[in-house]
């Protein structure tokens, strides 16, 4: 029995990105690299990381996030989702480092530093808000978000049952940082803004925004 | 003869297009994404060149009647971009040179 059988959100978003010629062809233009095995790596990461990129830089968020941010009733939808960057090129790696580390080699990339950046302001939760967001604004929120795809600190979704993302890194060995690791890591997993910032393009909800 | 009159002569060999399911294909995918296809079609009938026109004349004077010569087809000159998606088991394929982009008589 296949995995994906009916139809749903994020087949539509594939659908209609393969409809689009920019869509279709910046897809292709990382799926290529994504996919493509190397004499001893699964693939070149570093070309994959740069042509998901690309991607999100060029392509229409109507396009991209319709992939990216599909709202899902099922596994076959969420697991489609889930495969939208190739995270077993782009995401996963043989190890798992601990996610203070991995801020500290993103902020020695210069586009990586300032993506983080971006996503710390943009999506700051605040539970006060009806939003759940500080900045009350969902789109900055999710721009600064696939904004972090395709660089070392290339979230996502990390179950097939919620909206929860991390990057691939955890808070093993953390020693006295502990408690910092968790807040970065946090940051990422339980998140009411991005959460809700999701939700709301997913059901079509923040549609002025857009 | 300028270039206008002759490209006019073509004017049958045109791209069309035709929107598919990637399982239409029958390339042995199992995927329910779907496709833009995009062919050439059309008559290449009007002589492009000289050569055409020289085989044209052996042709009709009986001089080639053992040979199988061709005349110009509408084939793709140049094709779409590539093609990805992902199937059921969740695998992703490229099709590549699978879909034209501008057809002419070759």
């Amino acid at each position: 029995e296949p995995v994906l059988s009916k139809g749903n959100n994020c087949l539509d978003a594939a659908k209609a990105c393969n409809l689009n010629d920019t869509c279709k062809r910046f897809r292709s233009a990382y799926i290529t690299p994504c996919t493509s095995s190397t004499s001893n790596e699964i693939c070149n990461k570093r070309k994959c990381h740069k042509a998901l990129r690309l991607f999100f830089d060029k392509v229409p968020p109507k396009h991209s996030y319709g992939m990216l941010f599909c709202s899902c009733r099922d596994v076959a939808c969420t697991e489609r989702r889930r495969q939208t960057i190739v995270p077993v090129c782009s995401y996963e790696d043989r190890e798992k480092p601990n996610c203070l580390n991995l801020q500290e080699s993103c902020k020695k990339n210069y586009i990586c530093r300032s993506r983080l950046a971006d996503f710390f302001t943009n999506c700051q939760p605040e539970s006060r808000s009806v939003s759940g967001c500080l900045k009350e604004n969902y789109a900055d929120c999710l721009l600064a978000y696939s904004g972090l795809i395709g660089t070392v600190m290339t979230p996502n979704y990390i179950d097939s049952s919620s909206l929860s993302v991390a990057p691939w890194c955890d808070c093993s060995n953390s020693g006295n940082d502990e408690e910092d690791c968790k807040k970065f890591l946090n940051f990422f997993q339980d998140n009411i803004c991005l959460k809700n910032a999701i939700q709301a393009f997913g059901n079509g909800t923040d549609v002025n925004v857009w | 003869k300028g270039r206008r009159n002759q490209k006019g002569k073509n004017r049958g060999c045109v791209l069309r297009e035709i929107h598919l399911n990637v399982t239409d294909l029958d390339l042995g995918y199992e995927t329910k994404e779907e496709l833009i296809f995009r062919y050439c079609s059309g008559s290449c009938d009007a002589a492009e060149t000289t050569y055409d026109k020289i085989l044209k004349n052996l042709t009709k004077k009986k001089k080639l009647v053992t040979d199988k010569v061709r005349q110009a087809c509408c084939r793709p000159i140049a094709f779409d971009d590539d093609l990805s998606f992902l199937d059921d088991n969740l695998v992703y394929h490229i099709l590549k040179k699978h879909s034209a982009k501008r057809c002419g008589c070759v």
